[in-house]
């Protein structure tokens, strides 16, 4: 009889694959509080197999390498295995959290950057107006006028678009890499500043209000589950409202796991030298 | 055609259909960003009350859009079958609301009357539905189609397995594939939302996910997402794909924004029967969703439920295997919490079945929304208990492309199981055959791609 | 936008000299929003030439002007002049007595191979070629699968190990279909070579130049070369005579191989054999064939067929040995090409190093490699730290720049080779940092390892990138 409930726990067990695996490891004690848990969004997903049994675990990992997606990640019956439940929680929350947060003041202020803003109120209405994420008032326009000079050859700005957290994250390391990759090219750039609830086209705004040759804006793209840090490079040569999307030339997916924030910047001065030097943006901007 | 009424004393009049069209629907941020929304839930249970005692005929002759100005309303009107059409234009939409809940009438007579039927008449009856008349209302209602395999029948719950990748990688695209499918998922389609909108890459796809069909014999069809016109190129060029796609709009001038018209979706339907890898009839695959029409600014001035409704109307000429819309893709300009998802989500489905449709739904959400993954499975339930044809997965519902929300692979045996569904009979063999399905759920070996990795 | 190269390979074997052209299609494959990643596509051959026997001037050299004549001969018949060729890779194969005057071969060729042509050999990497070639590689990844190729030559066996495309373990034997030499078909010795002596005497046979083989005995030997393939496959127990007929270095044998191909002169007479051996070629290699086909290793292993044999080597070395670059670089163009750069890579240890202390770990490395003091050119390697900042990227230029300074001869360019992406941004801090007075070549995706020598072509017109091809080992030239 014993042996009976045995076994059949057993196969219930087995059949949980890796949960069950985890119930009959007796090493794995529960942490005792004065220990640190470790951190289930550390993990790599990629070199995660949570499939406890596979028919070709080499062939899977290595497949698993060639792709982000959450594949591999097993089941309980036919639901997911808590620890991929949690993790996709937290990463969901992380997302939500890069949009729905305010690019902070402490990161404006210790860069050193004039802050202006659109004609939205809060983060809310420029979620649900996207025009109003495009126009500048009376004051901030003054404001941007005041701070920095007209006529530059390469405007640089920085905007939170869809993603705070990207813009803190990268957007620094961007800019230097690109100022310098500029001067390498004897290209001198105009004052920095800061623009919240900022949507791309305000550049063309901000293209007509300070004359630059070339307007360039590092913003935040839309958060994924798993790129919650990705930022874009939006530029164009000489933009004005109500032109063509065509006219906009982009990098986008820069971050830790796309193309780093430092090579980005590079890469982006290269692009804009090509852009003043054919006085052109876009599609219309050859190789 | 009365266009006034009172409502606990206070009187509420509108500028005309359209207007009230816009102000009875349920609440979207959509429809305030346009500046067409009620002002206050008085006020769109007043023009609720307005739409109730408008007559077919008076929506039938009431196009959202002029006739001469636009093809879609062109192409909608033209089709209707005068003959049933006559036989219900005096009802009222408060009448034909009832008479599609009631019990007398059958999934066969609706379909009938389907064919007298204009967009802007599917979308003010959905208008005056509740959430729970949706989905009863829409499960009686069977649309079929064929392409290698049967869709829409009672009993079955299909999937879309969307394979998508960051940078259309074949080995990556591969392995999600492969996963998808030990879950039970790909019978509806197979289908990948390019990177690359070029012929090379969408061929390379194609011609992968067709090696896979033959080499496994899984009776299924394959489809890239591309832009009509590349898919086009790449099947005179040889590529083998079994239905062509194309993300449609309510308004011709939408049509435009998509690049297309209703001419080039007739060739390319008239290609796939001359040179798609399919059985057919069917080799059309259309996406939609509200407010895509405000987003290019081609609505109009008309509300984003009855635009949606016209996708329909528009979709059904050209025989489509798979329509679906992508819920809560667009974002919260449009739809702005799960609450507005949901009501969405159920409304277009009812709104296809009622368009005579094969229609399924891409349950989802961006991370910029009010909404979690609670709640669209929340909309998976109704939606499955409301006889939906699809839904989409992809792993563990994060398109790492797209970057948003959709339901995941193992979504569609939960679903299936709780729902007393099955897998269309060709598939759900293969599955049994592949020792993926046993006795009608997953096997121990299921969820285990790298079976088919040898 | 696609863009093509042509690349060409020939392989020198012991028995046949062979020559093809690829061409190879870089596509950028990122969408038009993304910072553009350029790949390799497509591989195809273009042109194949016949298989001509290599001419020698005796048994142990090669007659370096006839395969000269040779390969002109092949170019005019595919009607390519040599400078439309932009990389590619001669090979001279096969037992290394016949090695002696390689050197002067490959001198003979040079200018006639294209501009950026090399010279590379050493029996891993001609193990891993004849392995690409043979399809091995690319059907262990699609397999998932460990697959071993063998490609048997007239002189020697090549052996490399793919699991899931990637080359795990290789190993080079003395075993091949020429090793003894008749004068003709009757089988009358013309040539033994020593280690098949030393083999047939542990048997205890000998064989003379001179003596007359039967077809019996031929059998025998062949036997036992078979059984010397099932011993390093592991199919038969280790004896004796297996470290003496291994080349270099044994194989592992600590994973399961799931598959084996054959490519090679010999792998046609396994597959091919109908009745009885002969001596067909006026040698043992149809012999052979036929004992591996009637050994262990088909029936205890899976075999699969190689989509090349007899010109695996050839098509590995014109289709297989190129790679490019990382799609955002940075290089000087008058820099390029480079050729047979000696490689320095740092080790994993000092990349753990906070970058402020990389300078120190370079420059200590360098001293060790430079023992001579000579200053001369050389490529330094690394991983590259993950999410570098700005400011760390600085430190980390000042640091490479100070590290070298001490070896780095004078008009050299300053040579970086980062496996992370990074070397834009890399290549531009060094070029500020040198106020713009050296060359700097720096590039990256591309993985190295210490010892190795790297091959840096042009840039690319379309695609800014540059052809790269390593070299885990080169002649001793």
């Amino acid at each position: 009889m014993d042996t009976k409930i045995k076994r059949l726990i057993a196969e219930v067990l087995s059949e949980m694959g890796g949960a069950g695996a985890a119930c009959s490891d007796e090493s794995s004690a529960p942490a005792t509080s004065d220990t640190q848990p470790d951190d289930l969004t550390v993990e790599n997903l990629k070199e995660q197999l949570l499939v406890p049994d596979p028919a070709n675990r080499d062939a899977y990992l290595k497949a698993k390498g060639t792709t982000v997606s959450r594949i591999g990640i097993w089941r309980a019956g036919p639901r997911y295995l808590t620890e991929s439940l949690l993790r996709f929680s937290a990463d969901h929350a992380i997302a939500q959290f890069a949009v729905f947060h305010n690019v902070s003041e402490a990161f404006v202020k210790e860069w050193g950057l004039l802050e202006i803003k659109t004609k939205c109120v809060d983060k809310d209405q420029f979620l649900t107006n996207p025009d109003l994420g495009r126009e500048l008032d009376e004051e901030n326009t003054e404001l941007l006028r005041k701070h920095c000079p007209g006529k530059a050859r390469v405007q640089i700005y920085i905007a939170d678009g869809l993603s705070s957290t990207a813009v803190e994250t990268n957007a620094k390391d961007t800019y230097l890499a690109l100022v310098q990759g500029l001067k390498g090219h004897g290209i001198e750039v105009g004052t920095p500043f800061f623009m919240r609830y900022a949507r791309v086209p305000a550049m063309d705004k901000i293209s007509e209000i300070l004359n630059p040759e070339v307007v360039v804006v590092l913003i935040g793209e839309r958060p994924g589950l798993a790129t919650g840090e990705s930022m874009s490079c939006y530029m164009a040569y000489s933009p004005k409202v109500g032109m063509p999307e065509a006219n906009r030339t982009v990098v986008s997916n820069i971050h830790r796991g796309g193309t780093p924030a430092v090579e980005a910047g590079a890469h982006i001065a290269d692009v804009v030298k090509k852009m003043l030097d054919q006085k052109a943006s876009g599609l219309a901007l050859k190789k | 055609m009365r266009l006034k009424t009172v409502l606990f004393g206070v009187t509420y009049e509108f500028q005309d259909l359209n207007d009230v069209l816009a102000k009875a629907n349920e609440e979207k941020s959509g429809d305030r960003l346009a500046g067409l929304a009620a002002e206050t839930i008085t006020e769109k249970i007043a023009a609720k009350e307005v739409l109730s005692n408008v007559t077919l005929n008076d929506l039938r002759n009431n196009p959202a859009v002029p006739y001469e100005l636009d093809e879609v309303t062109r192409l909608d009107q033209d089709r209707v079958n005068e003959r049933i059409f006559n036989e219900i234009k005096g009802l009222t939409v408060a009448e034909f609301r009832e008479w599609l809940l009631c019990y007398q009438t059958s999934g066969g007579d609706i379909l009938r009357v389907s064919r007298g039927l204009t967009s802007e008449i599917v979308a003010a009856v959905a208008k005056l539905m509740s959430n729970l008349d949706l989905v009863y209302a829409a499960n009686k209602i069977t649309v079929t189609a064929h392409c290698n395999t049967t869709i829409g029948e009672p009993g079955v719950l299909a999937f879309r397995l969307q394979p998508n990748h960051t940078t259309d990688d074949l080995d990556g695209i591969r392995i999600s594939l492969f996963e998808g499918l030990s879950y039970g998922s790909g019978d509806a389609v197979i289908g990948l939302n390019p990177v690359n909108d070029t012929v090379d890459s969408l061929s390379n796809i194609l011609k992968m996910f067709q090696e896979i069909k033959e080499t496994y014999q899984i009776p299924t069809q394959n489809c890239v997402l591309g832009h009509v016109t590349t898919q086009m190129e790449a099947v005179k060029k040889g590529a083998p794909a079994d239905m062509i796609f194309q993300s449609i709009a309510g308004s011709e001038k939408g049509n435009s924004a998509f690049g297309l018209n209703a001419a080039m979706l007739s060739e390319a339907r008239d290609l796939m029967l001359k040179e798609g890898t399919a059985t057919g009839p069917n080799v059309m695959y259309f996406e939609t969703g509200q407010g895509s029409e405000l987003s290019s600014d081609s609505h109009h001035g008309v509300d984003q439920v009855t635009m949606e409704a016209r996708c329909y109307g528009f979709a059904r000429l050209f025989d489509p295997f798979l329509v679906n819309t992508v819920v809560g893709f667009i974002g919260p300009e449009y739809l702005y919490d799960s609450k507005q998802v949901i009501r969405a989500g159920l409304e277009d489905h009812f709104m296809g079945k009622l368009s005579s449709i094969s229609m399924g739904v891409d349950a989802c959400y961006t991370n910029h929304m009010k909404t979690d993954q609670n709640d669209i499975e929340n909309l998976a339930v109704l939606l499955g208990t409301a006889g939906c044809s699809y839904l989409i997965t992809v792993p563990q519902g994060d398109d790492i492309m797209l970057n948003y929300q959709s339901l995941g692979y193992h979504e569609a045996a939960a679903l299936r199981g709780l729902l007393n569904k099955r897998p269309i009979p060709a598939f759900e063999a293969w599955l049994e055959k592949m020792g993926i399905y046993e006795n009608g759920q997953l096997s121990k070996i299921a969820g285990d791609a790298s079976i088919f990795i040898r | 936008m696609k863009e093509h190269i042509l690349s060409v390979g020939i392989d020198i074997g012991t028995t046949t000299t062979q020559l093809v052209f690829s061409r190879l299609t870089l596509e950028n494959t990122a969408s038009m929003i993304s910072i553009p990643r350029v790949e390799i596509i497509a591989k195809e051959v273009v042109f194949q030439s016949a298989i001509h026997f290599t001419p020698l001037r005796s048994q142990s050299e090669i007659d370096e002007h006839k395969v000269r004549e040779l390969i002109e001969q092949e170019y005019r018949s595919a009607g390519i002049t040599p400078d439309q060729v932009q990389t590619g890779a001669v090979i001279i194969t096969g037992e290394a007595a016949r090695k002696k005057n390689a050197e002067s071969v490959l001198r003979t060729l040079s200018g006639l191979a294209g501009e950026f042509v090399v010279a590379t050999a050493g029996p891993a990497l001609e193990g891993i070629i004849a392995g690409k070639g043979a399809g091995a590689a690319q059907e262990s990844k699609k397999r998932g699968a460990t697959i071993a190729n063998l490609d048997i030559g007239g002189g020697t066996t090549n052996i490399a190990v793919f699991r899931n495309g990637d080359v795990i373990d290789t190993a080079c034997l003395d075993i091949g279909g020429r090793l003894i030499r008749c004068k003709d078909e009757g089988g009358e010795v013309a040539y033994v070579a020593d280690k098949m002596r030393h083999l047939t005497r542990t048997m205890n046979l000998v064989i003379n130049e001179g003596q007359s083989l039967t077809k019996a005995l031929s059998e025998k030997i062949a036997r036992r070369m078979a059984g010397i393939l099932e011993e390093v496959l592991g199919v038969s127990p280790a004896s004796q005579e297996l470290p003496f007929m291994l080349n270099d270095h044994d194989l592992k044998r600590d994973y399961r191989i799931d598959y084996v191909s054959f490519s090679g002169g010999v792998a046609d007479s396994i597959n091919d054999i109908r009745g009885e051996a002969d001596f067909q070629y006026g040698d043992l290699g149809k012999f052979l064939g036929k004992a591996i086909a009637d050994s262990r290793i088909p029936q205890q292993l899976k075999i699969l067929k190689a989509v090349e044999t007899i010109r695996a080597t050839v098509v590995g070395a014109g289709s297989h040995t190129t790679d490019i670059s990382g799609s955002t670089i940075s290089v000087s163009p008058s820099a390029l090409p480079l050729k047979n750069i000696p490689v320095l890579k740092l080790s994993a240890e000092d990349e753990a190093l906070p970058v402020e202390a990389w300078g120190e770990a370079i420059r200590k490395k360098m001293q060790w490699f430079n023992l001579e003091g000579e200053k001369q050119q050389m490529a330094l390697a690394f991983k590259g730290p993950d999410n570098l900042g700005f400011h760390e990227v600085e430190t980390l230029a000042a640091g490479v720049i100070k590290g070298m300074e001490d070896v780095l001869c004078k008009d050299c360019p300053l040579i970086v080779v980062i496996e992370r992406d990074l070397a834009k941004v890399m290549g531009q801090t060094l070029l500020s940092q040198l106020g713009f007075k050296k060359d700097v070549i720096c590039i990256d995706t591309i993985k190295v390892e210490n010892g190795d020598y790297i091959d840096i072509g042009r840039e690319l017109a379309e695609s800014n990138v540059v052809p790269v091809i390593v070299k885990t080992l080169v002649l001793n030239y």
